[in-house]
């Protein structure tokens, strides 16, 4: 992959569509998103999530996969769950608005 | 890597038990009320009413919810084991069925203390002792205790679970941790009050009546619901389950001051339906609009709709409550049908918009 490609902006745009529905906030805001970065052909997302519990895991890893899936420039792609370091609520940006918008709507 | 990822197949299959588990749970309880009296075989036993509702209803549910989370082969067994108990209470072997429910909440047990183990939170904590309580309850029941001394600990396991998760999810209210230590010890207090109404019945549930109206009290203070009650939607339809939920919890508290912790009878049925109906369904209908995508993968579309069968829960709750405080036993089984019908109602809605959404979205794929 040409890693001067990979618009590490435009790819932390598009996981800001993913929304996490128990806090009505997307995942960069929420500060799951750890890193976006190149390994070999494949780009590379990995984040975490609120708990090693959280039931919303494989919902977020579907979105995650179907954000990255959805950008032309990514050819290859691996979202991967990491627990290191721990999330705490320090890592949400500051002044985000829980359920500023409503849970995702599913399309209708 | 995922390893342990199961898919979507599996989940679905394990759902369909869990539903399999509620409807022939609440047609137990609806056998219980005389449904069916005349014929000369039931279906369904009706004293399989609890141990469906908490074993193969909410134990397969919430071990699904665990073990997708997890993602780890070996968390599946718990909710298999209720999946598979629930078919052996309903087909017949009782006895086997019984140590199934058993296994599966042992199993649910040792998920829960493996998730406080990477993670040695107080809510991971709190969690796991729901789950022990769920195994405390099935351990009496097999050997044979009366249902009246052992459902407090079949109704701390849905209650604990979500007091853990609730705790977990307010983490970015940001409680000041005096106030995380107060919920913390109301609770393990009322954990203990528990374990002493085995030796005092009065006492011990008068200590955990107060507590538990601590507990409410502490959750509508420091519940986002309070905020996001405000919102539109599912969220603002979550935060009214969730503070309509919280009121029951303290009308469970008073009642039990005022009415002890009955052994039978319509004070009985309207102390646990008070728990079980008022809170525990609340708060299913509170998250089911997060717990569904997180086993489904599918998203449930919004429709006011959702708000019928929400009052006619609490509505037909009342009814049941009036009916047993005043021995009206026509006023509480219209109560308690009422219940059952506000259930259907709630599963019939999030079904219909589900299948809807699918059909329309097979519809633009085949437009475009």
């Amino acid at each position: 992959m040409d890693l001067s490609a990979l618009d590490r902006t435009a790819i932390a745009g598009k996981l800001r569509g993913v929304i996490d529905p128990e806090l009505g906030v997307n995942i960069v805001d929420l500060g799951l998103v750890y890193g976006i970065y190149p390994e070999g052909d494949v780009v590379v997302v990995e984040y975490t999530v609120t708990t090693p519990g959280c039931p919303m895991r494989r919902f977020l890893q579907q979105k995650v996969e179907e954000a990255l899936d959805s950008m032309d420039q990514i050819e290859a792609f691996e979202a991967r769950v990491v627990w290191e370091p721990e999330w705490n609520v320090d890592m949400i940006k500051p002044d985000v608005e829980f359920f500023a918008h409503p849970p995702p709507r599913a399309q209708v | 890597m995922n390893t342990g990822k199961v898919s979507n197949k599996v989940l679905v299959s394990l759902l369909f038990f869990a539903a399999v588990g509620l409807i022939t749970g609440l047609f137990s309880g609806l056998v219980r009320l005389g449904f069916l009296s005349d014929a000369p075989t039931q279906p369904v036993s009706p004293m399989a009413h609890g141990p469906l509702m908490i074993n193969g209803f909410l134990g397969t549910l919430i071990g699904l919810e665990r073990a997708a989370a997890l993602e780890k082969k070996w968390a599946y067994a718990a909710p298999v084991l209720m999946a598979a108990s629930t078919v052996l209470l309903l087909a017949g072997p009782v006895v086997a069925g019984q140590w199934l429910l058993l296994l599966g909440s042992i199993g649910l047990t040792l998920v829960m203390s493996y998730l406080y183990y990477l993670q040695p939170k107080i809510y991971h904590l709190i969690m796991a002792f729901g789950a022990a309580s769920l195994m405390v309850g099935n351990v009496l029941y097999i050997i044979g205790y009366p249902i009246y001394t052992l459902v407090a600990w079949w109704a701390a396991f849905p209650m604990l679970t979500i007091f853990g998760e609730r705790l977990e999810l307010n983490r970015i209210m940001r409680p000041p941790k005096q106030a995380q230590r107060l919920f913390a010890g109301l609770i393990l207090g009322w954990i203990g009050a528990l374990a002493l109404t085995h030796i005092d019945r009065t006492i011990g549930w008068t200590i955990a009546s107060v507590l538990l109206i601590g507990v409410a009290g502490w959750l509508i203070k420091y519940d986002v619901a309070r905020r996001t009650i405000k919102s539109v939607e599912w969220t603002r339809y979550s935060a009214i389950c969730l503070l309509t939920g919280y009121g029951w919890l303290i009308l469970s508290g008073l009642f039990g001051l005022w009415h002890g912790f009955p052994t039978a009878g319509p004070l009985y049925d309207g102390l646990l339906h008070m728990i079980f109906v008022g809170f525990v369904f609340s708060m299913i209908f509170a998250h089911a609009s997060v717990i569904i995508p997180s086993l489904s993968g599918k998203l449930v579309p919004w429709h006011s709709y959702f708000y019928l069968p929400l009052i006619l829960l609490h509505g037909f709750l009342l009814t049941r409550v009036i009916g047993d405080l005043l021995w009206w036993p026509v006023v509480r089984k219209i109560g308690s049908h009422g219940n059952v019908l506000a259930i259907l109602l709630f599963l019939g809605g999030v079904l219909f918009q589900l299948v809807s959404a699918s059909i329309k979205k097979k519809q633009r794929v085949t437009q475009s």
